[in-house]
């Protein structure tokens, strides 16, 4: 059953972005970045035996590693993009359930994404971890041109926020042309460009897709507070909704829900769901408004919070 | 005198009067606090909790239980008040005899526009102007607290937590559901989806009536970015308010104060279809939260264990004469300071409260067993705090990071299995917590009221006797005292909490010092393995105590450590699985029908008018597991006396004479079809999975199959043998675990073959463990091999075993029916 449901998965967003090839490869840095010395816990609880499954895994409570490890506003600042790459999906979500809500963003959020690692030899994806068994699928290279490819073709998500909707772009719909209904209806929007070519056009115009509601509501990670959820099952009511492709991320479809936290402003790491399986990683990354927050965030001013952020005292040092 | 008290009550009630606009729920209704006058302060605070109190359990209903559970509730189904007439009978709620219908005569609501179409309640002048908006303050915010007891080691000051962390709201209509006022309404929004404030169409419907349609399975109510104008919360009444025995209402329909007692368990409820309400009857969701019948609900379902084991509510009478137990109990206990490098863990003070801390230690303790396999063993405070979590409370704060995702497939991924709940952490977390917490002795005090509800005045008897004349006509003469010597010898053994031998012994009796307190418990509360007593095993089979688990904390450490039962077959079974809690024969008469899962009786059914809430379902097979052509009829709910009376006397005849028991089984009566991943199909590439389990299956099947578990050993058969081989040597042979490994090979190679669009079929009496078809894309497994080896429960029949007695003579067996309704 293992192998189908991830198969099932991948298979589409392979297939998606696949067509695509590298071809913008060139346009996203890929940067070695070194850990972020920022506190964990450790990677399991192993005071926790399982009388039925010796072999179980357990991890810390989230409500443990927050209160005794804190993240403060200098650990925040210095999580980038890059070097939660660096991580592996255990470290992540500690990082994610000791973030907040924050508020729900407005405007363009350049995006990049990564499937878990693994906690074992050199950060192996897990699905690999998972599924290497499986002969002939998805071996680890397949996951890691998967990720490629996903990096090379999305780009980032266009908030707007009093609407409380979201589109997804994409710099290049060429690749999922067969799949869209009328390219000519397609929205656009000018956003600023990553990667090299941003010192020769700083802004780039990209193509909207796949829109989704924005709410406070549930993290299916870290119960404790809410997340702002990015939810594609009702997006047919959405102004621009084209059943070709944005009913593949839909109800009918992947049912893609996704749910994001803000590291600080500006920056927001996200959780991707698929079936409400998780299936990766991403980040939200703004930077006008990071720019523009650093200092007073540094300071220790105020950060507004649309979603109900729970009882357990945030304990981040705020000043 | 008496006119300086005249004024000084009449100045204390202005100034509270204009201070606070909003009212405790006691003193919302005349009628209801005109029954709080038998009561002392402490006692009526306790019920007042009880009654009222949700623990801020409104945000777990509303949000978590939708978005990270994946189960919907139509409150809309349940609490129209158009459907008003239909609450007992379809739901088995008990409806508040304070509410009323907009527009009905003397009803302060003119139309359902006023009330978005729900009933309206005292409290709701107040409660209606917050809808939308914040700062609405919750009744509870006024309640009067019970005497503070100043002996503890917390001190002579009074710091409980603020009331209003007990969350009272106002009624729904339906005694134990309590809403309140959601700030995040959009009036605009909802009737551009409903068409009116008062429809609740838009977002309760189906998106197509074709059930064939993906989209006639899914509904507005999972569309997050919709906000309702209640948040529907949930008191621990929902499940144990009902009719009083004593004093049954004429109308079920509309019943008064008088007629309603808030500890006696409701053994009409239908509590697990409310929780399942607003889901298609297609979706395993659906499966694994609302299958039970009346009076019955899966306390697991929430933090879901894997283990179909719905259990009655308990009757709460006579607990002051409750066996109890030694065992040792490691948990928190009142202290009046901590060191001030003390461990959190051990020793933790709350803050801003000088000396109220709690200290974590073993000790020794005589604890009762309340629930139904010793699971809350750990005192009878926390017993009563725990039913809170069973209730959704301090949900997102405490338990929700505890219970599993049943859609994480990974074994590393947090939230894959459950991990134990912690008490401290909770206590430090959730105000709500704290807010129990405080008050539990009051919630105690109430309990300790209940007395049992005798037949004889429920009759309006002058005496136990007139009963015993009254019996004796109607089965023989002297029947209920040769009755009394067959109970004696066949029965007390393990119904009575006297001391044998059992001759001469008032099973009757009552305490010279409180003629209304029983002495006999009328049962000896032990725990004997689920296999010597033969009644369905499900219920025994909780796991959620056990280390590592939920509840581990709720747990004493003898319960952990229990004998493991050799005539078990599941698989799992150990660390204090398998055990049954004896039970009382208090008040027989009033609580069939019998036995832990209320299954061996005849079946019970409410007659709704609205034939879409009629939730009978037939559970009777034949000797195959077939259901049966012509099944016995259900009878309908009847809470008189004469009805309870006559349900008595057919459940015995069922418990005494096994041999005439028609089993029952409840079977999916369709095929459940779960979409793991969804028919996607570009260009020549086809995906997709889904899992078939036919209709016939019994629903136990599938809802407690550990599937995790048989996923995760697919893959480590064959990529960590060695890993797999530690998983299983404690609790398989060699030979089993060899058979084990073979079958997962096999299933296991028939998956790889699979190419394209794959459905996995489930099958009943197949001899191959796996089968694959022709055209490659269904491949059917068989069931026997998955249920062995991964199934939480084996048994089937649900009104099995208990065939105590069943030797007597027909004679010996009318005496023990005539006594025990004495009881």
């Amino acid at each position: 059953m293992v192998r189908p449901v991830f198969i099932g998965i991948l298979g589409v967003a392979i297939v998606l972005i696949g067509a695509a090839g590298l071809l913008y490869s060139g346009s996203q840095e890929l940067v070695q970045a070194t850990r972020p010395d920022v506190p964990f816990a450790p990677l399991t609880d192993d005071s926790l035996k399982d009388p039925d499954n010796p072999a179980k895994v357990f991890r810390v409570d989230f409500a443990r590693v927050e209160s005794d490890l804190p993240l403060s506003r200098a650990d925040l600042m210095a999580l980038t993009p890059d070097n939660l790459r660096s991580l592996n999906q255990e470290e992540i979500d500690q990082i994610y359930g000791r973030l907040a809500a924050g508020p729900i963003p407005d405007g363009a959020y350049l995006g990049d994404l990564f499937f878990p690692r693994g906690e074992e030899g050199d950060l192996e994806p897990r699905l690999e971890e998972i599924v290497g068994g499986f002969k002939g699928r998805l071996a680890g290279r397949k996951i890691e041109i998967a990720e490629k490819l996903g990096r090379a073709l999305w780009k980032g998500k266009m908030f707007y926020r009093e609407e409380r909707v979201l589109r997804n772009f994409i710099e290049d719909f060429r690749p999922l042309e067969a799949l869209i209904d009328n390219p000519d209806a397609l929205l656009t929007a000018n956003v600023p460009r990553e990667g090299w070519l941003k010192y020769f056009r700083p802004t780039t115009n990209v193509w909207l897709v796949f829109p989704a509601k924005l709410y406070c509501g549930q993290s299916l990670l870290d119960g404790r507070r809410e997340s702002i959820i990015i939810d594609y099952m009702f997006s047919d009511e959405i102004a621009g909704y084209q059943k070709g492709p944005d009913s593949l991320a839909g109800r009918g479809g992947l049912q893609v829900r996704d749910e994001i936290r803000m590291v600080r402003p500006g920056f927001y790491l996200g959780r991707a769901y698929v079936h409400k399986a998780f299936l990766l990683n991403f980040t939200l990354y703004n930077p006008e408004v990071a720019e523009a927050g650093a200092a007073d965030f540094m300071g220790g001013g105020d950060v507004a919070e649309d979603c109900w952020i729970g009882e357990q005292a945030r304990q981040a040092a705020v000043q | 005198m008496r006119l300086i008290s005249i004024i000084l009550v009449f100045v204390f009630l202005s100034i509270v009067g204009s201070a606070s606009p909003a009212r405790a729920q006691s003193m919302l209704s005349e009628d209801y606090a005109a029954t709080d006058s038998i009561y002392s302060p402490s006692e009526r605070a306790g019920r007042e909790i009880w009654l009222f109190a949700t623990a801020f359990n409104d945000r777990f209903f509303t949000y978590s239980y939708p978005q990270r559970l994946g189960a919907v509730i139509d409150w809309y189904k349940v609490l129209a008040a158009e459907k008003k007439g239909d609450l007992f009978n379809a739901w088995g709620a008990i409806p508040n005899p304070d509410c009323c219908v907009p527009g009905d005569e003397n009803c302060p609501a003119q139309s359902l526009e006023e009330t978005y179409g729900f009933q309206w309640c005292p409290g709701d002048d107040e409660l209606l102007a917050f809808v939308g908006r914040e700062g609405y303050r919750d009744p509870a915010c006024d309640f009067v607290d019970g005497p503070f007891d100043t002996a503890t080691p917390h001190g002579d000051v009074d710091q409980r937590q603020d009331s209003c962390d007990l969350h009272f709201g106002t009624s729904t209509g339906a005694l134990g559901l309590r809403k309140f006022p959601n700030p995040r309404f959009d009036a605009d929004a909802w009737t551009r989806l409903n068409g009116s404030p008062a429809s609740w169409d838009g977002y309760r419907n189906m998106l197509s009536p074709d059930p064939n349609d993906p989209d006639g399975r899914m509904n507005r109510i999972m569309d997050g970015s919709v906000e309702p104008p209640f948040r529907i919360g949930m008191a621990c009444g929902a499940c144990h308010i009902a009719y009083d025995p004593l004093n049954p209402p004429a109308d079920p329909d509309n019943p008064a104060w008088e007629n309603i007692k808030g500890l006696v368990g409701n053994q009409y409820s239908r509590i697990s279809e409310m929780l399942g309400s607003g889901l298609s009857q297609h979706r395993l969701e659906w499966q694994l939260v609302a299958r039970a019948r009346p009076g019955i609900v899966d306390t697991s379902a929430l933090p879901m264990d894997l283990v179909s084991n719905p259990g009655t509510m308990n009757a709460i009478i006579n607990f002051a004469r409750r066996p109890v137990f030694e065992q040792r109990v490691l948990k928190w206990r009142k202290t009046e300071m901590c060191a001030v490098d003390a461990d959190p863990d051990a020793c933790w003070c709350e803050p801003g409260k000088a000396g109220k801390c709690w200290e974590r230690s073993e000790k020794v303790e005589d604890v009762p067993f309340v629930l139904k396999g010793g699971e809350d063993s750990i005192g009878f405070n926390e017993a009563i705090q725990r039913v809170y979590f069973n209730i959704g409370s301090c949900a997102e704060q405490c338990w929700m990071n505890h219970i599993p995702d049943l859609r994480a497939a990974d074994p590393a991924q947090r939230n894959y299995g459950q991990t134990p709940f912690d008490i401290g952490i909770c206590r430090r977390d959730c105000a709500s917590f704290r807010a129990i917490e405080d008050r539990l002795d009051d919630i105690k005090a109430f309990f300790l009221t209940a007395r049992p509800t005798d037949l004889w005045q429920a009759r309006g008897l002058d005496s136990p006797r007139d009963l015993e004349v009254a019996l004796d006509d109607e089965y023989f003469d002297g029947a209920v005292e040769e009755g009394r010597a067959v109970f004696a010898q066949t029965c007390a053994r393990c119904h009575s909490s006297q001391p044998g031998p059992y001759d001469n012994v008032d099973f009757t009796a009552t305490d010279p010092d409180d003629p209304t307190l029983r002495l006999d418990w009328l049962g000896n509360d032990q725990l004997s393995p689920a296999t010597e007593i033969g009644t369905y095993s499900a219920r025994s089979l909780h796991s959620n105590h056990m280390k590592t688990r939920v509840w581990e904390q709720y747990a004493s450490l003898d319960l952990h450590e229990r004998a493991h039962d050799p005539n078990r077959p599941e698989v799992m079974s150990n660390a204090g699985r398998g055990y049954y809690r004896n039970i009382s024969l208090l008040s027989t008469w009033a609580h069939a029908p019998f036995m832990h899962n209320n299954a061996i009786g005849p079946e019970i059914c409410g007659k709704p008018s609205d034939r879409a809430v009629d939730f009978y379902r037939s559970p009777y097979v034949d000797d195959g597991g077939q259901p049966l052509a012509d099944p016995p009829n259900c009878w309908a709910f009847d809470p008189s006396v004469e009805g309870r009376y006559q349900l008595y006397k057919a459940s015995m005849e069922l418990l005494l004479n096994p041999e005439v028991r028609t089993p029952k089984m409840f079977l999916l009566d369709r095929d459940l079809i779960i979409d793991v991943a969804p028919d996607i199909k570009i260009g020549d590439r086809e995906l997709g999975l889904s899992i078939t389990i036919p209709r016939g299956f019994p629903a136990v099947s599938v809802n407690s199959l550990r599937y995790k578990d048989l996923i995760q050993d697919l893959v480590l058969v064959k990529t960590d043998p060695d890993r797999f081989d530690a998983k299983y040597t404690e609790n398989l042979t060699p030979e089993r675990r060899d058979e084990l490994r073979a079958g997962l090979l096999e299933i296991r190679e028939g998956l790889e073959k699979m190419a394209g669009r794959t459905v996995l079929k489930l099958a009943l009496g197949q001899t191959d463990v796996v089968q694959a078809s022709t055209d490659q894309s269904l491949l059917t497994v068989r069931d026997e091999f998955v249920q062995g080896y991964y199934s939480n429960v084996l048994d089937r029949i649900e009104n099995a075993g208990h065939r105590f007695g069943e030797g007597l003579s027909d004679r010996e067996k009318q005496a023990l029916i005539a006594f025990v309704a004495t009881l």
